[in-house]
């Protein structure tokens, strides 16, 4: 006799009961777990009033640091709040997800205990022939239904969505053509008035008032014509950039222009700090800074700081002999306490800049100084404390008879150009950006000297003369450290987890090409002839083909990099952190040529007079000859 | 009674696992941008690397052929319940409801018009082998091997019966969602199976409310009614279903001959047994052939008035591609008045040319307009077949299970007397 029939029989009272315990709890989670999650959705960590508040009211007292602290602990009460009730939400989902499995095990047993033997129904059967014909008619009606609701929503919604966009592609490619059409001819007529001008740049008004007709001859359309007008503005500067005197010295970070190329002819290539080799002399930095040296005639320029002092000194770069020392203290506007700065970074990351004239020092806190060439004070100022939270470390540049400053910050970040004599504002322009560490880059681009910058979310060009925001492109993001690197009228720039992009610049700039091999975030690339060398911070060095974007060659190295390199004598420069400088061809072949040791750690970049090369280490500034 | 609490301290145990693991990676929560822009939410998990997606197709093969013989040699309803038990589990919760067979057969349309994109051999592995298995044994994939059917069929417990007719009607939106899916993947616009899957959020514990709250309604459905999600949506049944009906050795009902004793009748919660049709029920043949005759002749007409209402639909259909959707966006985008939307300045940040994108969307809407004729076509087929096939009569004089809607899930095995 088979056992088939034979009922289970459970405890049903045993089962109802975890049934309807693990049933309620699940409910009461379900409920709990819905509560918590419309709580997330209506919260904006990054976003609540209370906190806005108080960023606004702080906005209108930078100095009150009670209210940052208070702002920053709201803050993270109510991100902690935040990831808390997340957490409980899916904490949530398991405890639900484990009480519904219990109770549905629970309630099939249940049923299983309540089986009854099978039963012959004596219903009468849906009758075939009934349920054929419903089936039919359901069928009908639901298509019917379908084909009826789909046509109204395609008759009320159609809009030849096909078309459109075919007719957009020829529209678009139709202005292209006159857009190019209107360059070109801007083009000629730009052309034609270089050959015209001799280049002497007091005459450059006059012979552009000269040609100012003729453009309106060979330029038909109204719009055109503006657009020409507008270029030949623009394009007004005909002197050379950098200047021969610049190029004759080393006055700012990078090197003239700040694009890491220097003109000094006879460098050595190797040296060793631990047996003196090559070391012409070696002098104590009174206070430790990131910063690296500049060079002007037979001086040579660094700044130090900590949270108390901020001082600029001055080294006969011939003997090493500290000349002076310029404090920056007693200024205007600065504030009491200095900013917190992450200690990889310090009070006086920013490089000093020169014009021959001047010295001219920036500081954690603002502080902005300029002393003359024997060190008395010029002017002072305080540009309001950055806010930033490693600390400000974008260096200082000179364009004639202006300071250029990229004050970029969590807000209110601008650009701005100081009259160098007086230190009165020039001209200021706001950036949509957000806080970076990049430093200016100045290039003449065909004819028009920029300022170029870099933070997320875009590199922009102003103009150097009114600080016009010439053109600007969104390819950045992130935590912007390197500085562009700019050659042959391509501008390269490219930051850690983003990516490495070769811009055409222009009015409607271009992306030539894109690379994310090697990414940097904090060593600044170095752009020369065809070729773009591209420096990690984690060790590798990658020479890319800067027209096409191919790499050519690629190396890695012990130390890491957080030194920018610069190229000399056609030789590239470049200090990692242990203080060994890798001395390397500039060319499309890895080709090392040195590898000179410091003897003490150094992070940043080296500074060149002819025949010799100026490192500032840990504690010490080295000068290194023959 | 032992077995239920190993196996309540077995459930206990893994989700003891999964909120450990859960618990730890709370100590790194994502990053937020202040561009506003979300994190998505993961429609896919990790792949696997090839040992380990070897592995899957081998678990798959070894749980189907295991619970094959559970169905049809042991005849054991208790053995598919420790099967699904597993691959609720399994292929659930431990490979999170990917690789699935039901998304798969979005990966082989998508290989098929994509001569650039290259099937995961697991994925075409998981798409053949329970058709294979289907077409020798029936549908024991559906059974309990696949994890979506399997959560449905463990939450039944008051079946209820559905009109007979509202069966047949509501099985033909299965239908409608294969050639959905079907012409998204061929135009490589989405995995619409995958992104509107009922579970697989549950068995990632990620899902977004809209789709729990989904997938929570199917379960609470499933109470009631027999496995919702497979009789009236799954595209990969659609297959299945038609696959089996040709199957040689596909489940009895009884191991021996039907004595007609109707103790099995209302044992399947599907409804998926053949009554015998007694000739008193059947229509008069003469007026049935005339009406076949007259239902098979209009199916050409069904499809010409289905294409020509998919060919209009075209537009909304094409909308779904995230291309033609960021096109149509730009076309009407307004510097002046509107706000840049994040994939706009996503678009702008790329540097491509916009007229590439109109080029693009506008060859993407003309795929959509000939896929719309061919959807249309097939669904008007599709409801053409139904009607003449509502209109065949078969003689029966035995139960025995619909072999196309059936999912040998051995419910109606114990119901019947016979022995071998």
């Amino acid at each position: 006799m088979t056992d088939k029939f034979k009922i289970n029989r459970t405890n049903l009272s045993l089962w109802k009961g975890i049934a309807m315990v693990a049933g309620t709890f699940s409910f009461i989670i379900c409920m709990l777990v819905l509560v918590n999650y419309i709580q997330i959705n209506r919260i904006d960590p990054v976003n609540t009033e209370v906190i806005n508040s108080l960023v606004d009211r702080l906005n209108d007292n930078p100095n009150d640091d009670q209210l940052r602290e208070q702002i920053r602990e709201m803050d993270l009460l109510v991100r902690k709040a935040y990831f808390t009730n997340q957490w409980q939400v899916k904490a949530g989902g398991y405890l639900f997800l484990f009480g519904i499995i219990v109770t549905a095990i629970a309630l099939q047993l249940f049923y299983a205990g309540k089986q009854q033997l099978p039963q012959i129904s004596e219903e009468e059967e849906e009758n075939i022939i009934l349920f054929r014909e419903k089936a039919r008619k359901w069928i009908v009606i639901g298509g019917s239904g379908m084909v009826g609701i789909t046509m109204i929503f395609a008759f009320l919604t159609h809009k030849e969505l096909g078309n459109q966009f075919t007719e957009a592609t020829a529209i678009t490619k139709a202005k292209q053509v006159e857009t190019n059409q209107a360059d070109a001819t801007v083009v000629e007529v730009v052309v034609k008035e270089e050959i015209a001008e001799p280049v002497v740049e007091e005459k450059v008004e006059e012979e552009f008032k000269e040609e100012t007709p003729k453009e309106e001859t060979v330029v038909p359309a109204a719009k055109k014509e503006e657009v020409a007008a507008e270029k030949a503005k623009t394009n007004s500067y005909k002197g050379t950039y950098p200047t021969k005197e610049m190029m004759a010295n080393f006055p700012s970070f990078r090197g003239p222009g700040g694009n890491a190329i220097a003109y000094q002819k006879n460098i050595p290539n190797e040296w060793d700090g631990a047996s003196g080799k090559n070391i012409l002399w070696k002098q104590p930095v009174p206070i430790h800074a990131y910063n690296s040296p500049v060079i002007w005639g037979n001086k040579l320029f660094l700044s130090g700081a900590n949270a108390t002092s901020r001082e600029v000194y001055c080294y006969d770069r011939n003997n090493g002999k500290l000349l002076w020392t310029a404090k920056a203290d007693q200024i205007s506007g600065s504030p009491a306490n200095p900013p917190e700065v992450t200690p990889d970074t310090g009070h006086a990351a920013s490089t000093v800049t020169t014009d021959g004239n001047s010295v001219f020092a920036i500081f954690s806190n603002g502080d902005l100084i300029a002393v003359d060439m024997n060190g008395k004070k010029q002017w002072a100022k305080n540009l309001g404390v950055p806010d930033n939270h490693y600390g400000h470390s974008s260096s200082l540049i000179v364009f004639e008879d202006k300071l250029i400053v990229q004050y970029d910050q969590k807000k209110n970040s601008k650009v701005m150009a100081l009259s160098t004599s007086s230190g009165e504002e020039v001209w200021s322009t706001v950036r949509k950006v957000r806080v970076s560490w990049s430093s200016p880059v100045i290039v003449n681009n065909g004819g028009q000297v920029e300022i170029i910058l870099a933070a997320d979310p875009c590199i922009a060009s102003y103009d150097v003369h009114t600080g016009k925001e010439l053109w600007k492109i969104d390819c950045i993001t992130g935590e912007v450290g390197p500085s562009v690197a700019y050659a042959n009228g391509i501008v390269f720039a490219l930051n850690e987890y983003a990516s490495l992009v070769a811009i055409k610049p222009g009015e409607k700039p271009e992306i030539l090409w894109e690379a994310y091999d090697y990414l940097s975030d904090v060593p600044s690339p170095i752009a020369y002839n065809d070729l773009l060398f591209v420096v990690t911070s984690y060790g590798a060095v990658a020479c890319y083909n800067a027209k096409a974007g191919e790499i050519l060659w690629e190396k890695e190295f012990d130390g890491g990099f957080y030194a920018s390199p610069i190229l000399a004598d056609g030789k590239i420069y470049l200090m990692d952190r242990k203080g060994v400088m890798h001395i390397f061809k500039a060319e499309k072949e890895y080709v090392e040529i040195a590898a000179s040791a410091l003897g003490e750690k150094s992070d940043a970049s080296p500074a060149f007079a002819d025949g010799r090369v100026y490192i500032r280490g840990e504690k010490n500034l080295y000068c290194i000859g023959k | 009674m032992k077995k239920s609490l190993a196996f309540i301290s077995l459930l206990i145990f893994f989700v003891g696992m999964e909120f450990a693991a859960f618990s730890q990676q709370q100590r790194f929560p994502k990053p937020e941008f202040e561009s506003g822009y979300a994190q998505p939410v993961t429609s896919m998990p990790v792949p696997r690397d090839g040992m380990f997606a070897l592995l899957d197709v081998l678990v798959l093969i070894a749980v189907l052929s295991l619970i094959t013989w559970f169905i049809l040699k042991k005849r054991s309803r208790t053995g598919v319940v420790a099967v699904s038990i597993f691959s609720i589990l399994y292929f659930g919760f431990f490979r999170e409801g990917c690789v699935c067979s039901v998304g798969s057969v979005q990966n082989v349309v998508l290989a098929l018009f994509n001569p650039g994109y290259h099937i995961p051999l697991s994925a075409l592995a998981f798409f053949v082998i329970p058709l294979a298995y289907t077409l020798f044994f029936g549908r024991t994939f559906c059974a309990g091997v696949c994890p979506l059917g399997a959560v449905q069929d463990v939450f039944l417990m008051r079946p209820v019966t559905l009109k007979k007719w509202l069966q047949k009607a509501l099985g033909l939106i299965p239908f409608i969602y294969l050639g959905l899916s079907v012409l998204y993947a061929a135009t490589a616009t989405d995995f619409i199976i995958c992104r509107y899957d009922p579970f697989v959020g549950i068995f990632r514990f990620n899902a977004t409310f809209f789709m729990f709250a989904i997938g929570a309604a199917f379960l609470l459905i499933s109470i009631f009614i027999a496995r919702p999600y497979c009789r009236f949506f799954c595209p990969y049944g659609v297959l299945l279903n038609l696959v089996s009906r040709v199957s040689k050795n596909h489940l009895t009902i009884t191991p021996s001959n039907c004595i007609q004793c109707k103790l099995c009748e209302n044992s399947c919660p599907l409804d998926a047994i053949n009554k015998p049709v007694v000739v008193k029920q059947m229509e008069d043949k003469r007026s049935a052939t005339r009406r076949f005759i007259l239902l098979s002749l209009i199916i050409p007409a069904l499809m010409i008035v289905g294409g020509w209402t998919g060919a209009n639909f075209h537009e909304n259909l094409a909308k779904v591609n995230s291309k033609v959707r960021l096109a149509d966006e730009m076309l009407h985008f307004d510097s002046k008045t509107m706000k840049e939307s994040l994939e706009i300045e996503g678009f702008r940040t790329s540097g491509k040319p916009v007229e590439q994108l109109y080029l693009e969307a506008a060859e993407i809407v003309k795929q959509f307009y000939y896929g719309g004729w061919i959807l249309g076509a097939f669904i008007g087929l599709v409801i053409g077949l139904a009607l003449s096939g509502l209109s065949r009569y078969q003689y029966r004089e035995d139960y025995s299970p619909d072999k196309g809607a059936c999912v040998s899930c051995a419910r109606c095995l114990k119901y019947c007397p016979v022995e071998k």
